[in-house]
């Protein structure tokens, strides 16, 4: 019985992961990331990855939405906020523990997500571009508005997640094993509904909404559905990452925090789902690791007059440039770009072995 | 008096904004492109006119006009920041023309890439302000007091537009351009190189954005490293007010906009600018999705 399942886990893996090399790298890197901190516990090293997972979630709730629906959101930063500053408010008013105030963020991303859904069915395209991008920006303005009771300068402290019997070092592993849990189920939950028959209908809206609708498929419906969802997981990366960070601020409604999930998913693949895992992890590698080395290597004393962040600076300069030429040269991103040009090989192979 | 104050300053508020928004506009009427770089080069043209007329005095003898001098720069800036514009159209946005989600992410991110390019030339932060000044000095109007520069800058808007639309009506470059947005295929029939004009388009609309990033920073008083979004996301809701790639459209689009944002500073709302405009325009996009002039009407 049991090696029936066994078996067909291995035969979903094998067709769904193993022959396609992007998802094959995608797999070798959960396992890397999964014993990490077993090989080397540095806490610098543990707080970015932690973050990256939060992020990873984030951008993967945007590829859904925008990668697959065709829905343009360009302020995802929204779901993040509200997921942070939920959390953050409940526990400020009702003193609320973590495992009470996160389900209960992640319903509230879903009704603002459906909330912003509902009026959003009736614009389109650059329209609807405008209206997302413009929301975090107009919530950030309210919260300077009444900076008393959104703490909007100092920012509202959270409870912290662990015991204090955790020590230090063992509240950071813990933070990371969470975030890497949550990353996991997420992006699992996520490629199950994106690979299902909503994600079927998804996709069909992408392509041609006119013909779904002409088809019998509740075009509204699904619209909403891909907003609900996409809100669930964004407010949950805020949510939790504002528990990591122990504090919700205005600054997680930052543009910046709309635009990095649009870069990491381009640079990844866009409608992918497992490209924006790929990508954030990338991006953090290079912004903290690959490049600054790099350009103190290249311009020695350019790099210590500018210091540390200057060189970050310059190296995400040196990113945006990578994904702009990402973008242009492969719209529909480099895991696409490989496995297209996988396919034309095989196919070239065969027909080379026909003759 | 209030009332006054809201009149004029919303005049000339409003005109800014239209100048602002000129660009984008135009970008999106020839090509239907919705260029999001374009709050970069509204940066980008008054960084760089705030650095040639701290570098010019060196340049020339004493006593050589304060005019001269500005009007030499803002030639320069608009030359300058028009080919760079024009440059960043051809090199990225030309190559995935009609696919509206790649233009929009791309644009997005070349907005980033020249905003961060500026911190790093120019050693700016977000909150490091950049002294920009035009004619420093303000007026009284009906007890109304209005800068010098916020005078000059509705002038210029107006100047703009009158000689944008008298460029495009009567010009063959611009007939040329009407062409582009009417019909592609048409167009190029009648030998009209689509490459070539859509950069010309492109330089156009980043000199524009560069004399309104000039007056928007003077009026400030200084640029900063965060300019570009309050340019972008003004112009972007100006244009959508008035639908998009619409001229006449854009005008009545930032008469609402801008005086929406100076009645509400002067009664008193001062914190709610940044989200107030924002929310006009969800309000106005729920109730008219395709703003409030329909779509895409004919470039006039």
């Amino acid at each position: 019985m049991s090696v029936k399942y066994l078996r067909r886990a291995y035969v979903s893996f094998a067709t769904h992961v193993y022959d396609v090399p992007p998802r094959m790298l995608a797999f070798l890197m959960f396992i890397a990331l999964a014993i990490l901190p077993l090989t080397q516990l540095n806490l610098t090293i543990l707080e970015r990855l932690t973050y990256a997972n939060m992020i990873a979630i984030l951008a993967v709730s945007w590829d859904l939405l925008v990668g697959r629906t065709g829905q343009i959101s360009m302020g995802h930063a929204l779901f993040w906020g509200v997921g942070a500053y939920s959390a953050a408010l409940l526990f400020q008013y009702f003193g609320w523990p973590a495992w009470m105030t996160i389900p209960i963020t992640m319903l509230v991303g879903v009704g603002i997500a459906v909330g912003i859904g509902i009026p959003c069915l009736r614009v389109k395209g650059p329209y609807l571009a405008l209206v997302t991008m413009s929301l975090p920006l107009a919530v950030v303005g309210f919260l300077y508005y009444y900076p008393s009771a959104f703490h909007a300068d100092t920012g509202i402290r959270l409870s912290a997640l662990w015991p204090a019997s955790f020590g230090w070092t063992g509240s950071f592993l813990a933070n990371y094993y969470l975030s890497f849990a949550l990353m996991a189920v997420s992006a699992v939950i996520i490629y199950k509904i994106a690979t299902s028959k909503t994600g079927v209908v998804f996709v069909s809206l992408l392509d041609d909404e006119l013909a779904s609708k002409a088809s019998g498929i509740n075009v509204t419906k699904y619209k909403l559905l891909a907003f609900a969802i996409s809100g669930l997981f964004g407010s949950l990366a805020g949510c939790v990452q504002g528990y990591f960070a122990s504090s919700a601020r205005p600054t997680a409604f930052d543009i910046s925090l709309s635009i990095i999930p649009i870069l990491v998913t381009i640079l990844g693949g866009i409608g992918t789902i497992y490209g924006p895992l790929v990508g954030s992890y990338i991006y953090y590698l290079l912004y903290y690791y690959v490049f600054p080395p790099i350009i103190r290597w290249i311009a020695p004393s350019y790099a210590a007059s500018v210091g540390v962040a200057g060189q970050q600076l310059v190296g995400f300069v040196i990113f945006l440039v990578i994904v702009i030429i990402f973008a242009t040269r492969w719209p529909r991103g480099i895991a696409r770009a490989i496995v297209d040009k996988l396919d034309d090989l095989q196919e070239a192979r065969e027909i080379g072995e026909k003759k | 008096m209030l009332l006054e104050e809201i009149i004029i300053l919303g005049t000339v508020t409003s005109l800014v904004y239209a100048l602002l928004a000129l660009g984008f506009t135009l970008i999106y009427g020839v090509s239907g492109v919705i260029n999001l770089a374009h709050g970069a080069l509204v940066m980008v043209g008054a960084y760089i006119f705030g650095a040639l007329v701290g570098f010019f005095p060196s340049l020339f003898p004493a006593g050589f006009s304060h005019v001269a001098v500005v009007v030499l720069a803002v030639i320069l800036t608009t030359i300058l920041t028009g080919i760079i514009g024009s440059i960043f159209y051809r090199l990225t946005l030309h190559s995935i023309l009609g696919d509206q989600i790649a233009t929009l992410v791309v644009s997005i991110t070349g907005c980033m890439l020249f905003a961060q390019l500026i911190w790093l030339v120019f050693g700016a932060t977000l909150t490091a302000r950049f002294p920009v000044n035009l004619f420093p000095g303000y007026r009284t109007l009906l007890g109304v007091t209005v800068l010098n520069d916020q005078t000059l800058g509705a002038v210029v808007s107006i100047i703009l537009f009158v000689s944008l639309s008298i460029f495009i009506a009567k010009s063959r470059t611009g007939m040329a351009m009407k062409a582009l947005s009417q019909d592609i295929e048409a167009a190029m029939l009648m030998g009209i190189s689509v490459e070539g004009m859509y950069m010309l388009t492109s330089a156009i609309a980043g000199a524009i954005a560069s004399i309104a990033g000039v007056f928007i920073a003077s009026i400030a008083g200084a640029a900063s490293g965060d300019m570009w979004l309050s340019a972008l996301s003004i112009s972007f809701s100006v244009v959508i007010l008035g639908g998009l790639g619409n001229i006449k459209g854009t005008i009545v689009g930032a008469v609402i906009f801008g005086y929406s944002v100076e009645a509400i500073t002067l009664l008193g709302g001062g914190g709610l600018v940044a989200s107030f405009p924002f929310i006009v325009l969800i309000i106005v996009l729920l109730i008219r999705p395709k703003g409030l002039f329909g779509k895409h009407v004919e470039m006039e």
